[in-house]
């Protein structure tokens, strides 16, 4: 027989996976917008870089920013039980911190693992992208993943509100992955971007994706260490703030 | 702060619904009751102000406490939310737990199931201190939280399911305790409708199933009932008495001392984060002033009333209202007095006469 622990966390990711295909709509966008966004986009890229450089950078582009985008998915499950109440009305059973965000995160990350592979396919399926380090570029998306989890259960526990929450993700996401040089490549952007660039984690996945596409082990190791430390930076926060009770009762 | 005393389990009242490992009762959930030194201390209760009569009765039962809390006091910034907290609740006993708003009542059920931390004080459950370790209390505990905590994009059985999951049952045993629950709060209608969809006593309903959904010995009730329409009341109440019944201990806060009355609950009154009186019922509303309400086929005046009387009258609506521990005797000090009342209503003493009687505050108490 399971231990405890493992059948409350085993609850939680079945509730979760279940109030996730309840309401699809969100997920539907974020798997459909960025084929679309990379179908139009794509030409641009290649004019720019050449057939190879563009579709990558197109793919990479796309993989990032979508993903940034869908931190809201991460965030709005975890704000939205703040708002119902079901957050602290779950943390007065036997559940502990960690498996209930556990519980949260596993559905969120087969989501964004989803997301990250339909958009990876189709750059090597119609823009006919390569992948010189197939197992590298896992390892940099399940970093980026992990990262992206965090960074939104980060955010799902200290927002107060969802119009605080959309704004954080309007704007940050669009800083991030700007920042990061996925939307343009850093070496079209000023000088001081470039200097600022590595703080983003965003700067991280497109480097981390860049070395996996190109068969750069030692880079894609690197750049995803960084990002492991980014989400566990985040994850500590995360797991802080509710083991500490602060994140309670939200507001719509 | 010492640490609870872990009894024999035979020392426990609590008796799981049907028995055996299907029966919906939890794992463990029987669990020994706290400390017999605790309880002792607990009938003593110092005040800083003024109080007409406190009860600390427990109707002589010598049973261990379920719930033993013991000198709670929780601060935000200068106010003291709890004040020296006091509170045992024995199994098979409902203690209704009363008092205006700001009184202490949600603070203290959030300190018991852990979700705040008291900054002195300590408070068992089953013999587990909560703050030492609070997910082996909760394992004995059954919330209703006062404000509605359900997933509305989720059915009413989902959220059972969950909650009884949480609670650690498994497999047929979880779903025999959601249908039976749901049976017994009549929502075997409405568990594969989406809670949001739901009326308002519904939503109670299901709230409260969620905490009854698996038997635990002891239950956290905060104004389950408030909003809830007769049937549900009424629906509640049953619920509430058969786990109390089959030995459960019943913590349960309200704002309507008849319904407290129907559960056949003794009282805890807070006020100002504190204990101030604890017994049954008529033991404390006993001689409190009622209020004795007349219509008068002519506007009343309070100076022609005789004067044993106009010191405790007011007029409220054009209705003359006496407060009256004799109202019979009264009524026909009136109609000596050549009152004509067209209607005559006796109030009951409630909540309001009790805190009134109870808490008579000094100046510098406030």
């Amino acid at each position: 027989m399971l231990p405890d622990a493992a059948c409350r966390t085993g609850a939680v990711i079945r509730h979760n996976t279940m109030l996730l295909l309840r309401e699809p709509g969100p997920l539907a966008s974020r798997l459909i917008m960025p084929l679309a966004f990379i179908a139009l986009l794509h030409p641009l890229y290649q004019a720019a870089e050449g057939h190879a450089a563009g579709a990558s950078q197109a793919v990479i582009a796309t993989l990032v920013t979508f993903s940034l985008l869908a931190l809201s998915i991460v965030g709005g499950s975890i704000l939205v039980e703040r708002v119902w109440h079901t957050w602290e009305r779950v943390r007065q059973t036997p559940l502990r911190p960690a498996e209930l965000l556990t519980g949260k995160a596993v559905p969120v990350l087969v989501a964004l693992l989803a997301q990250q592979a339909l958009i990876v396919g189709f750059g090597v399926a119609v823009l006919g992208m390569g992948v010189a380090g197939p197992a590298l570029l896992a390892l940099a998306v399940l970093a980026w993943s992990l990262t992206l989890l965090s960074l939104g259960a980060a955010i799902g526990v200290l927002a107060r509100s969802f119009s605080e929450l959309s704004v954080i993700y309007d704007i940050g996401g669009m800083l991030l992955s700007s920042l990061g040089g996925a939307l343009v490549p850093l070496s079209a952007l000023p000088g001081w971007v470039r200097h600022v660039a590595p703080a983003s984690p965003g700067y991280w996945a497109v480097s981390a994706l860049k070395a996996a596409l190109s068969g750069n082990g030692p880079g894609t190791l690197r750049a995803s260490a960084v990002l492991a430390g980014f989400a566990l930076a985040c994850g500590l926060v995360a797991a802080a703030r509710v083991g500490r009770g602060a994140a309670r009762s939200a507001s719509l | 702060m010492g640490a609870c005393q872990a009894e024999p389990a035979e020392s426990s009242a609590y008796r799981p619904a049907e028995g055996g490992p299907d029966s919906g009762g939890v794992a463990g959930a029987s669990v020994p009751a706290g400390q017999r030194a605790m309880k002792r201390a607990m009938n003593v209760n110092p005040l800083p102000w003024g109080v007409a009569q406190i009860h600390f009765d427990h109707g002589g039962t010598d049973r261990e406490p379920m719930l033993a809390a013991r000198g709670l006091v929780k601060r935000y910034g200068d106010r003291r939310a709890l004040d020296g907290f006091d509170l045992s609740v024995v199994p098979g006993e409902i203690v209704g737990l009363v008092g205006h708003n700001g009184a202490g009542k949600t603070t203290f059920v959030e300190v018991v199931t852990g979700l705040i931390r008291p900054d002195a004080g300590q408070v068992c459950v089953g013999g587990v201190d909560v703050r030492r370790e609070p997910r082996a209390a909760r394992r004995l505990l059954g919330v209703a939280p006062q404000e509605l905590a359900l997933y509305v994009s989720a059915t009413v059985r989902d959220n059972l399911r969950l909650f009884a999951a949480l609670a650690g049952l498994r497999g047929a045993a979880r779903h025999r305790a959601v249908d039976r629950v749901a049976e017994e709060l009549q929502l075997t209608g409405v568990l594969g409708q989406l809670t949001g969809l739901l009326s308002g006593g519904q939503r109670r309903r299901t709230q409260a199933a969620a905490a009854l959904v698996a038997d635990v010995p002891l239950l956290l009730l905060d104004e389950p009932t408030a909003g809830a329409d007769p049937q549900t009341r009424a629906a509640l109440l049953e619920a509430v008495r058969a786990r109390a019944a089959r030995g459960a201990a019943v913590l349960y806060t309200t704002h309507y001392l008849p319904e407290l009355a129907d559960l056949g609950a003794t009282l805890a009154v807070a006020r100002r984060g504190r204990i101030i009186a604890r017994g049954t019922q008529a033991a404390l509303t006993k001689g409190l002033p009622g209020e004795l309400r007349l219509r008068l086929a002519t506007a009343p005046s309070l100076p022609d009333l005789p004067a044993a009387l106009a010191g405790r009258s007011r007029v409220v609506d054009g209705e003359l209202r006496i407060a009256s521990a004799e109202p019979p005797a009264d009524l026909a000090a009136l109609l000596a007095a050549g009152c004509a009342p067209v209607s005559v209503d006796v109030r009951r003493p409630d909540l309001d006469d009790l805190y009134r009687s109870l808490a008579v505050e000094a100046p510098d108490a406030a």
